[in-house]
């Protein structure tokens, strides 16, 4: 399988891969080991933005390029600004074969959870 | 960037190169070229390496069959004797009820010894294809058990090209010749590193390759015990080596060959020994620093410059990646989430199979190349797993 530099780059030199715990945090995870992928993304809110995102990956280099690379884009984005986050623009960005978009569907879903999950938690 | 896929293919030694040379530019002729010097030189050529490569195995010269690489080598006798079989039941010199129409192989052979059993399989050819144990291994009890009166040929591979293991192919030819059938060894891993002699495994058919052994790519033999085995030619035309298979010869790649042969009948003991310090090395350093390890095969019987792991908690893939500057190869392989069908037949789970690496350590790998790929392979599956969620 070859991959766009932007894919390799991610991968060899991950960003923003880590946890965040404490107030203000959402999570969102999708998918199963017995699937092969998971992806799990975090976001901390401070007042209506996302202050910092982080990643963790179980799975190819397109799924933890997707994580990183969602991740990038929510952090220092205003909650509302969250659903510009697409599957699309992942693949396109990371030049990604089609047999690998799920896996970017994934990492969107997964940051767009985080996001609800700390909304919902404001909410309450 | 370190090479540690010698078990996909070889450089070419400076030797082999060497001698090769003169065979593309002065010594053009073609072998089979009778009536002056150009074909003379080129025939002699050509006989010299027969003579080297047969050397190698132990062979005589006359009962080698040059061809373009181990996978026609392989198709050769497959299919070869599957042809010859069925000519003699249609000329009525063998009765059709009681005609051999029968192989047996194992489920960790190459594709190419599997697919042209499949196709012999489609053309109404019974096939057993007999499971390994966790070690890899045959059981030589079971094979014996598959074969019938109505077997042909038992095609198993000396030495496994993913995971190293060396079968028992002296005794497998013993229970092929109780029942009167033949045996195939697809010897291609096994020459270059352990040794591999027809006469004491008394194999009937043996194939293989100049490119895993520091020769050029495009030159393969097949070695026929002629005075036991007919085969029937696949490619006909000319009647070029002894009209088993027709083509003119590619004089420098089989000049090449014979080079790569006569280096590795010299040098294979000493080179053997080296490559086995430098595998041990690369496993202890690779268990002392990684948890969650599995070999994959037998130690006991194993080509020594082969190691094949599998890492707990991580996806091949993306270990694969991420070791941007050592060449190894995969259990995924190049399909795309399909594990390797050997490491399967090892009984490995999906996930295990998915997440190995098999090392091909080679004649010029060095101690410093070992453990640089020893430390950055245990740190690429600490990354990987500290960035996983799970567990």
């Amino acid at each position: 399988m070859k991959y766009s530099d932007e894919v390799l780059r991610r991968v060899r030199e991950p960003q923003r891969a880590g946890s965040l715990s404490g107030d203000h945090v959402g999570t969102g995870e999708v998918g199963t080991l017995d699937e092969g992928t998971v992806v799990r993304i975090q976001v901390r809110a401070d007042g209506g933005r996302i202050a910092e995102a982080r990643f963790k990956v179980f799975g190819c280099s397109a799924a933890i390029a997707s994580a990183s690379l969602v991740a990038e884009w929510l952090e220092g984005a205003a909650m509302d600004e969250a659903s510009g986050v697409t599957a699309e623009r992942v693949v396109q960005k990371l030049e990604l074969a089609p047999e690998r978009e799920h896996v970017a569907r994934m990492a969107v879903e997964a940051g767009l959870n985080a996001v609800r999950d700390v909304v919902n938690d404001r909410n309450h | 960037m370190i090479y540690l896929d010698h078990h996909a293919t070889t450089p070419v030694d400076a030797r082999v190169l060497e001698a090769m040379l003169p065979f593309f530019t002065e010594k053009f002729g073609n072998a089979a070229s009778k009536q002056h010097r150009f074909g003379w030189d080129a025939n002699d050529a050509v006989e010299r390496a027969r003579k080297q490569v047969a050397a190698l195995i132990g062979a005589g010269s006359k009962d080698i069959v040059f061809t373009s690489g181990a996978t026609e080598a392989n198709n050769l006798a497959i299919k070869g004797i599957a042809r010859a079989v069925d000519a003699r039941a249609a000329e009525g010199t063998e009765s059709s009820e009681g005609k051999r129409n029968h192989i047996v192989t194992i489920a960790t052979e190459h594709k190419a010894v599997l697919d042209p059993i499949a196709r012999l399989q489609q053309q109404g050819w019974r096939v057993t294809v007999l499971p390994v144990n966790r070690d890899g291994l045959v059981d030589v009890n079971v094979v014996a058990d598959a074969i019938t009166e109505r077997t042909a040929l038992v095609s198993v591979m000396a030495a496994n090209n993913e995971i190293g293991v060396l079968q028992p192919i002296k005794e497998l030819a013993g229970a092929a010749h109780a029942r009167g059938a033949w045996i195939h060894t697809d010897a291609v891993q096994a020459v270059g590193t352990v040794p591999f002699d027809v006469e004491e495994l008394d194999v009937d058919l043996a194939s293989i390759t100049a490119h895993k052994v520091y020769g050029p790519k495009g030159a393969g033999a097949l070695y026929v015990r002629r005075k036991r085995v007919a085969i029937a030619a696949e490619v006909d035309g000319g009647g070029h080596e002894r009209g088993m298979r027709s083509g003119t010869l590619n004089v420098p790649g089989i000049v090449g060959f014979g080079r790569a042969a006569e280096i590795v009948r010299a040098e294979r003991a000493s080179e053997a020994k080296h490559l086995a310090v430098l595998r041990d090395r690369l496993l202890e350093r690779l268990q002392a620093a990684t948890d969650g390890m599995t070999v994959n095969g037998t130690m006991h019987a194993r080509l020594p410059g082969n190691l094949n792991v599998s890492f707990d908690g991580v996806d091949g893939e993306a270990l694969l990646v991420s070791l941007d500057d050592i060449a190894v190869s995969s259990g995924a392989a190049c399909t795309q989430a399909e594990p390797s069908h050997v490491l399967m037949a090892l009984g490995l789970s999906k996930d295990r199979a998915l997440a190995s690496l098999r090392f091909g350590i080679g004649r010029d790998t060095s101690v410093d190349e070992i453990d640089y790929a020893a430390s950055k392979v245990a740190e690429v599956v600490a990354r990987l797993r500290h960035l996983s969620p799970v567990g």
